[in-house]
């Protein structure tokens, strides 16, 4: 048995369209590389796309790229994750299930209040494929608790698990905020465990889980990933091996200034120096600045003189992040380094049951959900009083109303 | 209903009749009723009183002994009795309650305590139950509250002989603390007792709110222990009796090495500074053992709790469990006592160490007690421990209450902890004690005046305690509650209709 274990596409990520076409690119390498190395089948553990209606451009070819798996018989095994399905369980990846491109294994029945899952059987190697889909502001944990594992582990043969949650025993330090479910939520003894959501490449064997894997993103999705992952990965299972598959479509140049005693003149100076000569051709360079200005304040640096010489460089995008940057001139401003969802569960939590409601049980679930609502974006094509409508809809039905 | 008649003694040894057709017991409470109000009193001691004198007692029983004569005494009731001598616990004047300094009145009759008598016993804004009053063998429905604030701060010691209930007393002091936002317990579980993997235990709690680690078997919804090796440090090794070259060894690797000391002094990697080789064959050998390592040339490998990729954020998940009133029990069974005190040790450090950075910040009063359950405290209180180096937990126990880090030390050992420790934790549950060392260092170290209280100390039956605290009026008698019985009454069966949003139901 062959298979591409990929996760966190998020295709159309990104504000600038440059970007944005990277996660694009990044998943056809991926998915021709699959073609290319003959696998079985390919998982997709979640956030396929970024949101759960992509713009049309990035759709059709994502469907393009899934028909042409479909003609070389590799089918695409595929959960739902946080980002591309909507608070009320909306996802354009319904319809490319009903087109026949790809197979949701998120599926089961309800018995006794719990969640039984079915397997998905992989007809060419008789794989046998569940799991559960990711949901935002971690609601996901109740469907792991209330998923009966009896069915699931009694089962024979070669069973692979895919989730799109963050497990406590695997998180990285520098995501030690992060909510997360513990590992024994997983049911045990299946032969590979798909992950998704934690963007960090890892692959654990805990007692009773054999090949827990996190692949990283296919692409990464913000400022600090691309520091730190600098590419996008995904994993090949061959007959037991596993392959970490590097997917680089642009260039990283992350450059680390410590603006310590220095005025803004030396830190531009600084720069100047570090990028002088050097070829940009498809790169990205980020500039992170971190420390105290001796003087000045941080606009005092000349950013669009930098911004300039890179370009002029060749450089394909040039990003800088100045959170840790401050001056002794200045008062210094606090930067809470959380994620945005991170602050959000923290002043949702800060505030529940300050007002009487009917779902006072459910009141942080309700409320992510409606925050989640109001966030959705309207779509392209869409019309006013149609994206009005759709988010009432989903309101309504988050209070049962 | 009248029991006695208060017929002679002194203040702190007062002699009452006992009425024939009552039953006095050790430890029974009664009252005296006065003018003004009434005076709480406890039987300490029992003997037998007789109106005939011994010598006419002994030819009595001698005749029916040996020559079988039918002999009956003339009223019996009369000339036969028993005495009880009790000491006065408190004085109440109407619902106030003052520390007794006078005694009830002559001849004054003693009965049976009510509730009404005790409704001075309030129940404070921070209450926690610590088990139910207990006038003697006879368990009273009236619960006890300690205020939880200062109790847990202050440290609590539970101690008693196997076998006297401690474990049921702990199950309901965990139990009833896991809704509390005031105080976040740490349990360290060598038995494996408190979670209830396969009997009614912490898990049934109604709240959900109980989080379990544990390294063997992971039931579905617990944690897997395994902590990072770039947690450890040397210092929270101090438990250990390293020597002092060992201990500089181990210090050198991680000025030079960091993170990756374990690794480096494993694989035995330069330094800076020369050690003798024994030192450093013998720290790895030890290093090794405790945290269940294993090398292969050039090869680290781990085979227990402690890893090298997973376990990155385990003691602070535990620490930010705890910060938000969690109650974190971690099962410890399946290692040595070194490596659970390592681990105890690992969190306390970082608890103790965010919590010190709190005050500082002003953000202190926000949070809750931490208290640390140590089972067998002596391993880390007790002298010879101590007297190697101190560690973090005799630090809790000296400093802790300045930072709301508490420990609830559990031992059947007591004499073995210092009395300079002993005297800094404020409350101490005592449970049936027979050893008369144990009773003599408890008795030394309560806060009431306990020195009557050894024969009731060692009479206590099992699930019966004394409880002797700064913050209670006097030392409290308690019946601690069968804790399956109170567990029983909470759980409910949820029926909540579950939404599965977002699965395909076939």
């Amino acid at each position: 048995m062959k298979f591409a274990h990929i996760a966190d596409c998020h295709i159309g990520a990104w504000r600038d369209p440059k970007l944005k076409d990277l996660s694009m690119q990044a998943f056809i390498k991926a998915t021709n590389i699959c073609i290319e190395k003959n696998v079985d089948f390919i998982l997709i553990a979640g956030d396929l796309f970024n949101t759960s209606m992509p713009g049309i451009d990035y759709l059709k070819e994502t469907t393009k790229r899934l028909k042409e798996l479909k003609e070389r018989d590799i089918p695409v095994y595929i959960i739902p994750g946080s980002h591309d399905q909507s608070p009320s369980g909306k996802t354009m990846l319904d319809v490319l299930e009903e087109a026949g491109l790809m197979i949701n294994v998120v599926k089961g029945t309800i018995k006794d209040n719990k969640l039984q899952l079915k397997f998905t059987i992989d007809k060419k190697t008789g794989a046998k494929i569940t799991g559960l889909l990711g949901r935002r502001g971690m609601l996901e944990k109740k469907y792991y608790e209330q998923l009966d594992n009896t069915n699931l582990e009694s089962e024979t043969g070669t069973k692979i698990f895919m989730f799109h949650t963050a497990l406590t025993e695997l998180k990285p330090k520098e995501l030690e905020k992060m909510d997360s479910n513990p590992v024994s939520f997983l049911p045990k003894g299946f032969e590979y465990y798909a992950g998704g959501h934690v963007h960090i490449v890892r692959k654990e064997t805990i007692e009773g889980y054999k090949n827990i894997v996190y692949p990283g993103p296919l692409m990464p999705s913000n400022f600090s990933e691309l520091e730190k992952l600098r590419r996008g990965t995904f994993y090949i299972y061959n007959h037991g091996k596993l392959e970490l598959i590097p997917i680089e479509i642009v260039k990283t140049y992350p450059l680390e200034i410590d603006a310590n005693h220095k005025t803004p003149e030396e830190v531009h100076e600084f720069i100047e120096q570090c990028i002088k000569n050097q070829d940009f051709t498809n790169t990205i360079v980020l500039i992170r600045i971190e420390g105290k200005l001796k003087s000045g304040r941080q606009t005092d640096i000349n950013f669009k003189a930098i911004f300039e010489t890179l370009y002029k460089q060749d450089a394909f995008f040039v990003m800088k992040n100045t959170s840790k940057l401050s001056s002794e001139e200045f008062e210094e401003i606090k930067i809470n380094t959380s994620s945005v969802e991170e602050i959000e569960n923290v002043i949702i939590r800060e505030h529940l049951g300050q007002i009487k409601t009917y779902f006072s049980d459910t009141e942080e679930e309700v409320t992510k959900n409606i925050m989640n609502s109001l966030s959705e974006e309207k779509n392209e094509g869409e019309k006013v009083y149609e994206y009005e409508e759709k988010v009432r809809k989903e309101i309504n039905k988050i209070l049962n109303l | 209903m009248i029991k006695g008649q208060i017929i002679s003694g002194r203040f702190g040894e007062i002699i009452a009749r006992q009425k024939s057709d009552e039953e006095l017991e050790l430890g029974e409470l009664l009252v005296a009723d006065t003018e003004k109000g009434k005076i709480l009193l406890q039987v300490y001691d029992l003997l037998y009183g007789s109106q005939i004198s011994q010598q006419n007692l002994e030819l009595i029983s001698g005749m029916k002994l040996e020559e079988h004569n039918n002999l009956e005494f003339m009223e019996p009731h009369l000339r036969n009795y028993k005495l009880a001598v009790m000491k006065n616990l408190i004085t109440i004047n109407e619902k106030k309650a003052v520390s007794s300094k006078n005694l009830p009145v002559f001849f004054s009759e003693i009965r049976e305590v009510t509730k009404e008598d005790l409704s001075f016993l309030t129940k404070p804004e921070d209450a926690f139950m610590i088990g139910n009053l207990r006038s003697g063998t006879k368990s009273l429905d009236f619960p006890i509250y300690l205020p939880g604030k200062q109790v847990f701060s202050h440290h609590i010691l539970i101690t008693g002989t196997t076998g006297k209930g401690k474990s049921v007393l702990m199950s309901n002091l965990i139990w009833d603390c896991v809704e509390k936002d005031y105080c976040a317990l740490l349990v360290l579980d060598p038995h494996d007792e408190y979670y209830g993997r396969n009997k009614i235990g912490l898990k049934d709690h109604p709240s959900r709110k109980v989080v379990y680690y544990t390294s063997k078997n992971v039931p579905t919804g617990a944690r897997s222990l395994k902590i990072n090796l770039s947690a450890v440090k040397p210092e929270h090794l101090s438990f250990m009796d390293f020597s002092p070259p060992q201990t500089q060894a181990m210090n050198a690797f991680y000025k030079k090495y960091g993170e990756k000391w374990v690794e480096s002094i494993i694989l035995e990697k330069p330094l800076n500074v020369e050690f003798n080789d024994a030192t450093v064959a013998v720290l790895k050998r030890r290093i090794v053992f405790l945290l269940d390592l294993d090398f292969d040339g050039e090869q680290l490998y781990c085979e227990g709790i402690f890893d090298l990729k997973a376990g990155e954020t385990t003691i602070s998940d535990i620490c930010s469990e705890l910060e938000k009133a969690g109650t974190v029990i971690i099962d410890t069974s399946n290692f040595s006592g070194q490596t659970e005190l390592l681990v105890g040790s690992l969190i306390a450090s970082e608890t103790l160490r965010r919590y010190k950075n709190y005050k500082v910040r002003g953000e202190l009063k926000d949070k809750p007690i931490i208290s640390v359950v140590l089972e067998e405290a002596p391993r880390v209180l007790g002298k010879e421990v101590l007297e190697r180096g101190s560690n973090v937990f005799a630090t809790i126990a000296r400093e802790g209450r300045k930072f709301k880090v508490g420990l609830v030390a559990i031992t059947q050992m007591p004499s073995l902890i210092p009395r300079v420790i002993l005297a800094n934790i404020n409350t101490k549950v005592i449970l049936g004690t027979e050893m008369s060392t144990e009773r003599q260092a408890i008795i030394e170290s309560a806060s009431q005046d306990l020195s009557s209280d050894n024969r009731a100390i060692a009479s206590l039956d099992k699930g019966e305690a004394i409880v002797s605290s700064n913050f209670a009026r006097f030392a409290l008698p308690i019946a601690v509650p069968f804790f399956d019985e109170e567990v029983k009454k909470h759980i409910k069966k949820k029926n909540e209709t579950n939404n599965f949003s977002g699965v395909k139901i076939e």
